[in-house]
């Protein structure tokens, strides 16, 4: 199993390649993530990690092409970000986007309204999706509903999420080529 | 006839306009990066819409600065984008700005300091917020774009529980 750890940071996931632009992490290969493609090969990697490093790239769509183009067909591409609502979003000044349950909608078959969003060559389906809620909220159940009913977290993002507000958000894609 | 430019006009052009986008899978009549420049000469133009793409830019100043040069004195431009308040607003990884019913004031009212920052400059004819299907069956759609205080006093103490929708704006260019 080879494992990609993109962003890696000081706590690079057990037994995968690290990757990050900073020399004082576990890193194994360095390289901005910004500033060109990644040093890989098409196709290399049976599951891409990216903890906490989509809402800091400069071009997400870019990124995101990244990603998939090193991952092979039907591997996974593992993405946590913090949901828009919750505090943690806002208190990063790198923190370029904030992002919902449906960010990334865009590279699903047939995901922008029936159609496929043309911006993009990148597909992928999305495996799972876990949404964290604050802990009063997981008492009270939300997080149970949010996360096994689709159209009440629909209802949820619409008119709820400012008052219940979101945590993290934990998507797991399968690439499609 | 009235000479209308579709900014990004993707797949919805809107009828006897001129489109203008990125991507060649849409229906654009002119190819360009035009978050750039807008290959048009000075003051053609009748009406400008920019619907749904000004959350996407590089640079909301330089575009409506572009816009205003290609745009004759008077013409309208028509901006339509989420509110930032709207789940929409961050539905899609490309949307780079969140902006609210009051974002444009600054090209409209604004003191000449900050001509510095927004060369162009525009009149707000008149601005329209879309809410969710509850709050507009409650009347609070009407009371927000027919009274300027309570629309004031929405967006300050209300909006993140009566969440809004879509943004139209519609500016005259002032030359």
């Amino acid at each position: 199993m080879r494992i990609l750890d993109v962003g890696c940071g000081p706590q690079k996931y057990p037994g995968s390649l690290g990757i990050d632009m900073n020399p004082n992490t576990a890193a194994d290969v360095l390289c901005h993530l910004d500033k060109g493609h990644l040093p890989f090969r098409d196709n290399s990697f049976d599951a891409v990690r990216a903890l906490h490093l989509i809402e800091h790239v400069s071009d997400v769509l870019a990124t995101m092409g990244e990603l998939h183009r090193v991952t092979r067909p039907g591997g996974t591409i593992l993405i946590v970000t913090p949901h828009y609502t919750d505090y943690t979003s806002f208190r990063d000044p790198t923190h370029r986007w904030h992002l919902n349950t449906e960010s990334f909608l865009y590279f699903y078959p047939g995901g922008m309204h029936g159609r496929d969003m043309w911006y993009t060559d990148v597909r992928m389906r999305e495996k799972h999706l876990q949404v964290k809620l604050l802990r009063i909220w997981r008492f009270m159940g939300f997080e149970l509903l949010v996360n096994h009913a689709r159209w009440f977290r629909r209802f949820w993002e619409q008119y709820l999420s400012f008052v219940i507000r979101g945590k993290v958000m934990e998507f797991t894609f399968e690439v499609i080529k | 006839m009235a000479r209308i430019l579709d900014v990004g006009c993707g797949r919805k052009k809107l009828t006897g306009s001129i489109g203008i986008d990125m991507s060649p899978a849409g229906q654009a009549d002119v190819l360009c990066d035009w978050t750039r420049t807008l290959p048009f000469a000075d003051s053609v133009f009748d009406q400008v819409r920019l619907i749904h793409v000004i959350e996407e830019v590089d640079n909301i100043f330089s575009v409506l600065a572009e816009v205003h040069r290609v745009a004759r004195p008077g013409a309208s431009v028509v901006i339509v984008t989420p509110h930032y308040t709207d789940h929409a607003s961050y539905c899609s990884p490309a949307h780079r700005w969140h902006l609210s019913s009051f974002s444009f004031w600054f090209f409209s009212d604004k003191p000449r300091e900050y001509d510095y920052y927004a060369p162009a400059d525009y009149r707000e004819v008149r601005v329209r917020v879309e809410m969710l299907k509850l709050w507009k069956i409650l009347g609070l759609q009407f009371l927000i774009n027919h009274f300027r205080p309570f629309r004031r006093f929405w967006e300050y103490y209300l909006s993140f529980m009566i969440r809004g929708k879509a943004i139209q704006w519609e500016l005259e260019v002032r030359k």
